[in-house]
């Protein structure tokens, strides 16, 4: 018989595991081989020997330990019970009240985000409709065939309600230069809305000095009055004391100079 | 109350019931623990770990799981953690020489007669899983099925190593008789 499963063969005899049959086997070869035998009869002492083994006792040491640190442990879960919800139902309602917050914090936070990205598109598409208008404007007022057309970029100005210093540059140059009186009168309507402004107010004044349109100058005579503009006495002597100088225009400018001094 | 139930019990946080399985698995598992280590003061600290394991990590305790198996497996667990951290396993400073008076120690009530002495000599020969084998099978006197369990394999697989182990040991045995 091989050797290996001869071996396997006994150790299972001793442990009485063996069937009939196999149990057969092994005594036949037990009476006939010695070798067999005398292994056999090791076998069966180291085995015997681990199986009467004597359980050994611990000392009274082991059980007061473990007293000792079930105590510790009952102490230490009282103490974490507190502050765990124990039953696992409440776990579970606070793990879904936890979600549920969560979930809200992030949506607030999305939605507040949506809502910042909203506000600042609107901000831009204003700013853009603006810069838009300002460009037709200055289009309408340095390009414009005819009075009527340029005339309409000064209204538009005027409807921005708040003026950029290249709007009031376009405004005054529109007051001095443009050739329709019209125009430059609608120009000094506009500038006179404005005219809280300082830029304004400094550049109708040093257009006082060049205006040569007597319409225009006798509207602007009337606006620096009502401005209540002091610094412009001296140039209305000018006017007053230039020959060139239309009467009514004077006239104006002497009113005027009464009014402010 | 089967093992089972009373440890679903101390799961749920009725500590106290942790003292039946200790009534029940205490001198088991310390007889375990000293055959491996043949070492008693270190078999008792090492059981009272494995009681500690089994109440902190009680919540890793799988209902339906037999509980014999689980205790076996933190009990091994326990004792190779213990010679992991001491970074030596038990056959690299266990002097075999030593292991009788160990022993003699640790089996007060046993006759001291020589056989005994050089079956504790010969079983600290064997690998730690060859005596680990032996300690549950014939120490034990446990199932292979009951062992398959603990060590996660299969019955014939548990069949072959636990030969193979009785046969190395009667090999030691019998070499160390003739001396």
């Amino acid at each position: 018989m091989e050797k290996q499963k001869l071996e396997s063969m006994l150790i299972d005899y001793i442990d009485n595991r063996l069937n009939t049959v196999d149990k057969r086997v092994v005594e036949q070869e037990l009476v006939n081989n010695a070798e067999s035998y005398k292994l056999y009869e090791e076998l069966k002492e180291v085995m015997h020997l681990m199986d009467r083994s004597a359980r050994i006792e611990p000392s009274a040491k082991l059980r007061a330990g473990f007293d000792d640190l079930l105590k510790e442990e009952m102490t230490s879960a009282r103490q974490t019970k507190t502050v765990f919800f124990q039953p696992a139902l409440y776990r579970v309602a606070a793990a879904v009240a936890l979600l549920i917050l969560g979930g809200g914090i992030g949506f607030w936070i999305s939605h507040q985000r949506e809502e910042r990205q909203l506000a600042e598109r609107e901000r831009l598409e204003a700013l853009e409709k603006q810069m838009q208008i300002t460009q037709q404007m200055m289009a309408m007022l340095q390009n414009g065939q005819s009075a009527s057309q340029r005339i309409q970029g000064v209204n538009v100005a005027v409807s921005m309600g708040k003026a950029d210093d290249e709007i009031v540059n376009a405004l005054v140059k529109t007051m001095n230069e443009d050739p329709n009186s019209n125009v430059r009168l609608a120009a000094l309507d506009a500038l006179s809305k404005f005219s809280d402004d300082a830029a304004v107010r400094k550049a109708l004044v040093t257009s006082l000095q060049k205006q040569k349109d007597p319409v225009v100058q006798i509207s602007l005579i009337q606006l620096l009055v009502k401005m209540k503009e002091k610094s412009v006495v001296n140039d209305l002597r000018k006017i007053v004391d230039d020959e060139k100088t239309m009467q009514a225009v004077k006239d104006e400018a002497y009113s005027g100079i009464l009014r402010l001094s | 109350m089967t093992d089972e139930l009373i440890m679903e019990a101390v799961k749920r946080g009725e500590l106290q019931q942790a003292t039946l399985l200790f009534e029940r698995y205490h001198k088991r598992i310390f007889n375990f623990l000293a055959r491996m280590t043949m070492d008693r003061a270190l078999a008792e600290d090492l059981t009272q770990n494995v009681f500690l394991r089994i109440i902190k990590y009680r919540t890793s305790y799988r209902e339906g799981n037999k509980f014999q198996s689980w205790i076996y497996q933190v009990a091994r667990n326990v004792f190779s953690d213990h010679y992991q951290a001491n970074k030596n396993k038990f056959s690299d400073f266990v002097d075999v020489e030593k292991i009788s008076d160990h022993m003699a120690d640790l089996e007060e009530h046993e006759a001291q007669d020589e056989k005994e002495k050089l079956l504790h000599q010969s079983m600290a020969r064997l690998s730690e899983e060859q005596r680990e084998l032996l300690v549950l099978t014939r120490f034990q006197q446990m199932k292979y099925e009951e062992v398959a369990a603990i060590m996660d394999t299969t019955v014939a697989n548990i069949k072959v190593k636990v030969h193979r182990a009785i046969l190395k040991l009667r090999e030691y045995y019998f070499e160390m008789e003739k001396i």
